[in-house]
């Protein structure tokens, strides 16, 4: 594997949960590199797959199973961080089992639970049969237990050594084919182990994984000594093996059989769990089911601790709902406790618990709202899609997808909640993770859930080509799916707008309108501002210390760091525009993420850290410059201010979702970051201050109606 | 007391495959199997006031998943009716247990019980650890623990009162007098849950088909099993498999502390029902079942 090959590898994601320690171990003379999370006082070991993957493979589990246990994953010789030894026998099936057992040892373990996924299942189940002493089960994903069955029929199907005249399907499992392309032979075989529909990510994932490593390092490692001799040998390891064991096999596996599955099956006494409709990898594709198992496995072997639980009679309990408040735009957190005190209008009775991270907790907590105690274990969404941005330039759908990991950690995290707590009513605004595994585990619903947002359909730009255009599309058509065959998983879908808020666009090629499907498949709240429009704004501007013949001009970019880029270049058209408008008074809000100190300083220029209570300015001021966010432009639409909006770059719900609807409110001037320099800025600002709007009014009831389409449900 | 008026038994879900008797110092005590799962559960009863039929929600379910037995107590049911106090003593009922699943052919079982019922269970599996796989216990009693409860001690039981208001019915000459007013008030305590008119009619029928006598016998004179706080502490810690205990909140027999102690001691998890009784089988038994066989279960899983 050359460096630059390396170089080119896409910067890792965001984890739901880093290692607390990280080491290796090293045998003769290969260093294996391994990582430990949480303390728990039971070890979970989880053994990686050949040197076609590492331990990120295991990224669905780790976040869930380490609260529980302490969640051992290492990465195979020939990939990830550890040594790419060259000689074959470094690269028999007995060094990965011995690479295991050197890992619990310098971890301190004299017992551990084991996992593994096919080539690591198999490793499992070898160090399980020759220490039986160190297993206290073996949880195993399609084990590869070489000849103890006939292999695969596709990798039957050609020679693996000699040239072939085609590259046609399982033909890429060719020595030649592997350092001809192995991309393409990673991509052919991921989509034949992911067979399920609508599993770009995963795919892609594995693919990434996979060139993490070499083909050399496949080819040689395939070139090892056998285990053992044959069927017979294979068969009496897995008779030695005396500790629990379950399997789990998907019956669209490309790799293992399910014949193999089942002779472990046999062989340990084991249990077989088929999951149909399920490939090669579903901790990747199916994480909910197969966390719940693993859990479920490992405690029937090594109970928790007991503790005192409560089970509340059903007339007994309060009526309770659980509101799930995105943190992707800071937006929702005022319209949601707009929704809530409706809501309580209605029921008052009605307690309500969030499950919320920061920032829309400082929101909560200003309104002195319960913010329920597990939003403290939440991964943190915002900090990832921060980290996902550029100058001016955030592309959101896929910062979305590159969240894949701490959604399925977030979920789980509600899932024991839920479990835990009954509640009647579950909230959702935009909140992913429930709505999307909800979908995919629909047998996990326990109460009423309402669904809430205010864009329909992820939509591609043009310079993502046509991969982006189809990626979009299969997104929007699992989501229908989803819909069209669970419809009862969303009691209500609420859309916080207006039928003609919604897009004309399709969700994709052979797909559906947007807005057709939308109306016939939501409900439709309004605006909600969350917050009372201001009717004497003379008297506001009086308190805000704002002078009748000051042109007050609010600079903002809301909360998030992406937009400092935007900011400095609205400083730096200052001196144009203070000799276009005299009387200008410009107010820079930094927020809390960008220190005012780093900002370049004018004289008459203000900048502040952060305003109390912005919406406030903005209903005062003569002219906004802002970013093209949802909240603040209906904000300033609400208030009637005229304002400048510069959309981030591949933010596809400002450049297309929240653009139409500001257009059909007449409000706004777009701007354009790539083109728009200060000298066009100065000149927009001196057209735009302080004009008279011709918006369409904006419905101040919106709160009051989403609260009546939800408590219908209690 | 008469026998004869019970009304005819309502329909089973379940009936069992087999039935039988185990006799000791000339009392014969009877059982019935459901099932023949490998796994044995021995569903303990409780007290003369009642009889196995308590736990009729449950047996069809359990028999399903395991091989339940079930018996009636000395004193009610299609048991005798010893007419001396020693045969009352809580010990005897332990060792109709045993000698059950003896005569069952049962090496090692779960082991549940209600109230009295509970402690039984449990004084098996800290004397014979070997034959209980685990103890899933409902408002266990296990005497001298911890105080009893409040309601138990606001009226001298056994001498004659002035009064048959509230818990003065709990009194021997008052179950002697009127021992259907006596089980219709306690049951209703027992039940307080709203909308349980089914599950108290239920229990006085099944208090009925014993009488006030074997109750006196058992509850009031037969000898104590245990004589101080610490030999019934000492018992519990003795306990080494996994132990359940649910407890109800408005259980107006067995105290939470109690419960709670239980639990303690054995190292048990205690599943505290809000807005339930003391016998949240007969009226929450959906909760209950999946209780009991998930423990179970878990442990079956264990002794693979």
């Amino acid at each position: 594997m050359s460096a630059l090959e390396l170089a080119g590898a896409r910067r890792e994601q965001t984890r739901a949960r880093y290692p607390d320690a990280k080491g290796y171990v090293e045998r003769d003379g290969v260093r294996v590199f391994y990582e430990a999370y949480g303390d728990a006082p039971t070890t979970f070991l989880l053994f990686p797959t050949g040197p076609i993957a590492y331990s990120r493979l295991w990224k669905a589990q780790i976040p869930y199973l380490s609260r529980s246990f302490r969640v051992v994953v290492f990465d195979p010789r020939g990939n990830g961080r550890s040594d790419r030894p060259d000689t074959p026998e470094a690269y028999s099936r007995w060094e990965f089992a011995e690479d295991g057992r050197a890992i619990l040892e310098a971890v301190g373990a004299d017992t551990a639970l084991l996992g593994g996924l096919c080539h690591g299942g198999g490793s499992a189940l070898m160090l399980a049969a020759t220490h039986p002493a160190v297993a206290l089960g073996v949880f195993t994903i399609a084990p590869f237990i070489p000849m103890l069955t006939p292999e695969h029929l596709n990798y039957r199907m050609f020679p693996f050594d000699e040239r072939l005249e085609t590259d046609d399907g399982w033909a890429k499992w060719n020595h030649h084919y592997l350092h001809r392309d192995y991309r393409g032979f990673l991509e052919f075989f991921f989509s034949e182990q992911l067979r399920e529909p609508h599993s770009t990510k995963q795919i892609e994932d594995c693919v990434e994984w996979g060139l993490e490593g070499s083909p050399d390092a496949l080819i040689i490692s395939r070139a090892a000594p056998p285990p053992w001799e044959g069927e017979e040998d294979a068969r009496a390891l897995c008779s030695r093996v005396r500790c629990p064991v379950l399997i789990v096999h998907g019956d669209l596996d490309g790799c293992q059989t399910r014949e193999r599955a089942a002779a472990v099956a046999e062989l340990t006494g084991g249990t077989l769990v088929t999951m149909e409709g399920t490939g090669h990898l579903p901790q990747a594709r199916q994480p909910v089911k197969v966390n719940g198992l693993m859990r479920e496995f490992a405690e029937s072997i090594v109970p928790p601790k007991p503790k005192v639980k409560t089970w509340t009679r059903a007339l007994s309990r309060p009526r309770r709902a659980l509101y799930i408040s995105s943190p992707i735009g800071l937006g929702h957190a005022r319209r949601d406790v707009a929704i809530a005190k409706e809501l309580r209008k209605l029921h008052p009775d009605l307690e309500i618990d969030w499950l919320a991270q920061d920032p829309v907790t400082r929101v909560l907590e200003a309104e002195g709202e319960r913010i329920h105690p597990a939003s403290a274990e939440l991964a943190n969404e915002t900090t990832h899609i921060e980290s996902e941005s550029a100058e001016h330039d955030l592309h959101v759908f896929q910062a979305i997808r590159r969240m894949d990991e701490i959604l399925v950690a977030n979920f789980m995290l509600f899932l024991d909640l839920v479990r835990e707590e009954p509640y009647d009513l579950w909230i959702g605004d935009e909140a992913w993770e429930v709505d999307y595994f909800l979908h995919e585990n629909p047998e996990l619903k326990s109460a009423a859930y309402v669904w809430l947002t205010d864009f329909v359909g992820w939509l591609p730009f043009e310079d993502g080509g046509e991969r982006e255009a189809f990626v979009t599309a299969d997104y929007n058509a699992e989501m229908i799916e989803h819909i069209a065959r669970f419809p009862r998983i969303r009691d209500r879908a609420v859309f916080v707008g207006n039928p003609d808020d919604v897009v004309p666009d399709r969700f994709g090629k052979g797909l559906p309108r947007i807005r057709d499907w939308t109306e016939q498949h939501y409900d439709f709240a309004g605006y909600v501002t969350g917050f009372e429009p201001v009717t004497d704004r003379e008297q506001l501007r009086a308190e805000l210390e704002y002078a009748s013949d000051e042109q007050v001009c609010v600079v903002t970019v809301g909360g998030s760091g992406v937009g400092e880029d935007l900011l400095r270049r609205v400083i730096d058209a200052f001196p144009e525009t203070k000799e276009r408008v005299p009387k200008l008074r410009m107010v820079v809000v930094a927020g809390p993420r960008i220190d005012p100190a780093t900002l370049p300083s004018h004289g008459g220029l203000e900048v502040h850290a952060y305003v109390h209570d912005l919406y406030r300015h903005l209903a005062a001021c003569d002219l906004a410059v802002v970013q093209g966010g949802l909240t603040t432009g209906m904000e300033l639409t609400a208030s009637r201010r005229p304002f400048l909006y510069f959309p981030l770059r591949h933010h596809f719900e400002q450049n297309f979702h929240v653009h139409h609807r500001l257009e059909r409110y007449r409000a706004g001037r777009r701007m354009d970051f790539e083109v728009d320099g200060p000298d066009e800025i100065a000149a927009a600002i001196a057209d735009e201050i302080g004009r008279e709007v011709d918006y369409l009014p904006v419905e101040t009831d919106g709160a009051a109606r989403a609260a009546g389409l939800i408590g219908q449900l209690l | 007391m008469s026998v004869a008026a019970p009304a005819r038994e309502q329909t089973r879900a379940r009936y069992p495959d087999a039935e039988g008797y185990v006799e000791r110092d000339g009392v014969r005590v009877s059982y019935e199997v459901y099932g023949d799962a490998p796994t044995t559960f021995l569903l303990f009863p409780t007290s003369p006031i009642s009889h196995s039929r308590l736990w009729k929600a449950q047996i069809p379910y359990l028999s399903r998943y395991f091989r339940v037995i079930t018996f009636d107590p000395r004193g009610n049911g299609k048991s005798d009716r010893p007419e001396t106090p020693e045969a009352y003593s809580y010990w005897e009922y332990v060792q109709d247990g045993r000698d059950i699943l003896e005569a069952t052919g049962t090496e090692t079982a779960l082991l549940g019980g209600i109230c009295d019922g509970g402690g039984w269970a449990l004084m098996l599996a800290a004397i014979h650890p070997t034959a209980a796989l685990g103890v899933a216990a409902i408002a266990p009693c296990v005497p001298r623990l911890t105080p009893t409860h409040p309601n138990h001690l606001r009226y001298p039981s056994d001498v004659p009162l002035d009064t048959d208001e509230g818990w003065a019915k709990c009194n021997v000459h008052y179950w002697r007098r009127d021992y259907r007013g006596f089980l219709e008030f306690f049951f209703s305590q027992q039940i307080p849950e709203p909308h349980s008119t089914k599950q108290i009619e239920d229990c006085v029928q099944w208090g009925l088909d014993g009488g006030p006598e074997s109750l006196v016998l058992c509850d009031e004179e037969a000898p104590a099993p245990f004589a101080t706080e610490e030999e019934a502490r000492e018992l519990m810690g003795r306990i080494r498999c996994p132990v359940l205990v649910v407890h109800g909140e408005l259980d107006g027999c067995q105290t939470r502390e109690r419960a709670a102690a239980v639990a303690e001691l054995t190292g048990g998890t205690l599943v505290a029902f809000e807005g339930a009784g003391h016998l949240p089988q007969a009226r929450h038994p959906v909760k209950v079942n999946e209780l009991i066989r998930e423990f179970g279960q878990s442990l079956e899983r264990r002794t693979m």
